[in-house]
């Protein structure tokens, strides 16, 4: 089952080296990954293949370790129940103009090395001539935990390419 | 003007501040300039023989005090040796702090010579590692050390520091608060929460404490004492939780898992209602899980979030602190009216004692062959009642486990989940500096002990009173055990038959020791060995075919537990008699 995984880490880059030791021993199969620099530290986004059963320790470990801060998680949801959607659209930049049009109201909330995370009111109000949600790269999700209050707040990468 | 300093001279200033009093170490090159400062900085010292002791020395020095151990070694070598020791203290949530020595900064990252990534190697074995850039940096990154060390699920963290680093002047600012004084408790339950665990214990018929190490590390050991009686509830123990509860009580059912006693583990298959408090589900507790504790529902409390549903799913989660959640629980239930515990309880707790008639732990007491468990009972009832015993690994660790009589806690050292072959002696030595009137009796086996022998020296020399305990079987005994019962006899290399005479070694030293190889003899060794204060060992030459039962095969439930030798061995040995006719 896919899973979006966001979080915030110290400067240090040791933290961001066990964050990826803890994917590689928790046997998280990593289909996507960002990596955004801030002055203050780094934020990351990614899709990961794992079972629905090991999610909750995942976050739960994920939330607990020293110098990460700020995770937020997001399951696969293929319904109207979706509230963001997580876009990789490297050769085709066009597609990001096509969700906000179809989106008025969504926010970005992660952007960086063409991945981006809208939240957008719900898929329910999904304008029909709007294609290509069910393509590759293309990944309606609602959220499943966060440890933020806010969910606007939930991660603002660096506004990059 | 502000006055700089060398970065040693700053780092043992923030040391101080920490109330740290003695450090467990190994000079060398990298760490010169701190050792230098030492000299003459009123900090203790003790020069371990291996860098892994040091570790072992700081996790039982954190394990009786509750505050952070702390080692310094050099880089390189110095540091990869510490590694075994850091993966322990995390895998038991142990407060360490250690101190590394690191190559000249402008070094780092050329193969200097013994330059290792420490920090880098670390990340599997400690909460946090730092490497430390700047002289200035120092007070604050070892606050924060400390703090991290025994905030929430307390653990082992590096501080790497380069030799330009501790070279360095600088000045120094010293922040207030934070460090080892100011640990973070992380708590997630609300009032809600505790009214629906209250009510989860009030309906229990059959309910079950199943109690680890968290107690201990939240010192929360009055409280479940207290949760405990007031709601009649029969107290399991893991191997990190001995002494979290008085062993004698008539609510202990003592150690469950795979050596845990018949009533114990018949009692978590039969219960209704298990309440796992600062334990983690281990694979050793549990035995199969789809078999464990099959008909209960599960309440858990613990400081770690992620502990909840790793392995086994449980019905509510407390996310909290041992001992604040248990005083929430306590006070929930008084303004209930403890009246309203159920009558059925009692008949749950005569159902136990029941199971523990029909199955006692039990050995042959008149055997003129010393039994294992006869050493350990017979220092359990010579000792001290706040001795502290430390173990190493293998069958008899989990003698020990199951029959010293912990009053206590804070008394029982066991490099309990990575289950480290040479802990015990160091840890008893890391032990004794907290305590040093106290009794500290580490039981060995020959197999373990050969691994850190080499420290006899470090007791000779800070005269540390440690009393070493052998438990001499001629063989690493657990693999002989296993070998014997699942591997069909195919003995393979488990002889230790080669092993120095520990007396004279012992003796070499300049340590009084004795061996003993009759029953008779053994009280009044104990004795007399625990009549000084110096340095001690008896090397007890115990039955080598002694096995330890109960035991849960390997994939096997807690209900599938072997209460004695399987059939085929008790043929076995029938024809060997036989033939010895």
């Amino acid at each position: 089952m896919q899973w979006l995984l966001t979080l915030e880490s110290e400067r240090d880059p040791i933290v961001i080296c066990r964050l990826m030791n803890i994917f590689r021993r928790k046997g998280l199969s990593i289909e996507t990954m960002a990596l955004a620099s801030k002055p203050e530290g780094y934020s990351c986004i990614t899709v990961v293949d794992t079972p629905g059963t090991d999610i909750d320790h995942i976050f739960n470990f994920l939330r607990r370790t020293e110098g990460v801060s700020n995770i937020a998680c997001y399951r696969h949801e293929p319904s109207a129940a979706a509230s963001f959607l997580f876009v990789e659209s490297n050769d085709h930049p066009e597609s990001i103009n096509r969700i906000l049009e179809a989106f008025p109201e969504s926010k970005i909330i992660f952007a960086s090395h063409g991945k981006y995370l809208f939240e957008v009111r719900s898929a329910s109000h999904l304008p029909p001539n709007i294609s290509g949600l069910a393509e590759p790269g293309f990944l309606p999700l609602s959220r499943f935990k966060t440890s933020r209050e806010h969910s606007q707040m939930e991660l603002v990468g660096a506004m990059s390419s | 003007m502000q006055r700089s300093f060398t970065g040693s001279e700053i780092l043992l200033e923030s040391l101080r501040r920490q109330s740290v009093k003695v450090i467990f170490g190994l000079p060398g090159g990298a760490v010169l300039p701190l050792y230098d400062a030492l000299y003459s900085a009123g900090i203790r010292h003790l020069m371990m023989r291996h860098e892994q002791a040091a570790a072992f020395a700081a996790d039982g020095y954190a394990r009786v005090t509750g505050k952070p151990g702390v080692c310094l070694v050099t880089s390189g070598p110095g540091a990869t040796n510490l590694m075994t020791g850091l993966t322990s203290s995390l895998m038991d949530s142990i407060p360490v702090v250690a101190l590394t020595g690191q190559v000249p900064a402008a070094l780092i990252g050329k193969d200097a010579f013994q330059e290792a990534d420490t920090v880098g190697m670390a990340l599997p074995s400690t909460k946090r590692a730092f490497l430390v850039r700047n002289a200035a940096d120092i007070p604050s990154v070892i606050q924060q050390a400390f703090q991290i060390a025994v905030s929430d699920r307390p653990g082992p963290v590096l501080v790497d520091l380069p030799k330009s680093v501790l070279m360095e002047k600088a000045e120094a600012s010293y922040p207030a608060g934070g460090g080892a004084d100011h640990p973070r408790r992380l708590r997630e339950w609300n009032e809600g929460e505790i009214r629906r665990a209250v009510d989860m214990i009030l309906e229990s018929n059959q309910p079950l404490l199943y109690v680890g190490g968290g107690v201990i590390a939240s010192n929360a050991s009055g409280e479940l004492q207290e949760f405990a009686e007031l709601a009649h509830i029969p107290v399991a123990t893991t191997l990190m939780g001995l002494g979290s509860f008085p062993s004698r009580h008539p609510l202990s059912l003592g150690m469950l898992g795979m050596h845990g006693a018949y009533a114990t583990n018949t009692a978590v298959c039969h219960s209704d209602l298990l309440i796992a408090v600062g334990a983690r589900f281990d694979d050793r507790v549990t035995g199969r899980i789809d078999g464990f504790a099959a008909h209960a529902r599960k309440l858990q409390l613990d400081v770690d979030p992620a502990e909840i549903n790793k392995n086994v799913p449980v019905d509510l989660a407390l996310v909290g602190d041992a001992h604040e959640t248990l005083q929430a629980l306590v006070a929930e239930i008084r303004r209930r009216d403890r009246l309203s515990i159920r009558p059925e309880r009692h008949q749950w707790l005569q159902r136990i004692e029941s199971w523990r008639n029909e199955h006692p732990l039990e050995y042959d007491k008149y055997s003129n062959i010393i039994k294992p468990q006869y050493v350990i009972e017979a220092v359990s009832q010579i000792a001290s009642e706040d001795a502290i015993i430390s173990v190493d690994v293998g069958q008899h660790q989990m003698w020990t486990a199951q029959f010293y009589n912990f009053r206590q806690p804070r008394t029982w050292l066991s490099s309990s989940g990575l289950g480290t072959m040479g802990y015990g002696f160091p840890a008893a030595v890391g032990a004794q500096m907290a305590f040093p009137d106290r009794q500290v009796i580490a039981f060995v086996g020959d197999g373990g002990f050969q691994m850190t022998l080499n420290d006899l020296a470090t007791i000779v020399q800070y005269r540390v009173p440690v009393k070493i305990v052998v438990v001499n079987n001629r063989s690493l005994g657990m693999v002989r055990q296993w070998q014997e019962i699942f591997f069909e006899k195919r003995y393979c290399d488990i002889d230790l038959n080669f092993s120095p005479d520990f007396v004279k070694l012992a003796e070499s030293y300049g340590i009084r020791a004795t061996r003993v190889e009759h029953r008779a003899d053994v009280s009044e060794a104990i004795r007399e060995s625990l009549s000084d204060r110096e340095p001690r060992l008896i090397d007890f030459w115990v039955d080598p075919t002694e096995n330890c039962y109960p035991i849960v095969p390997p994939g096997a439930s807690l209900a599938e537990m072997l209460v004695g030798p399987p059939q085929f061995v008790l043929e076995e040995e029938a024809l060997d008699d036989l033939w010895a006719v």
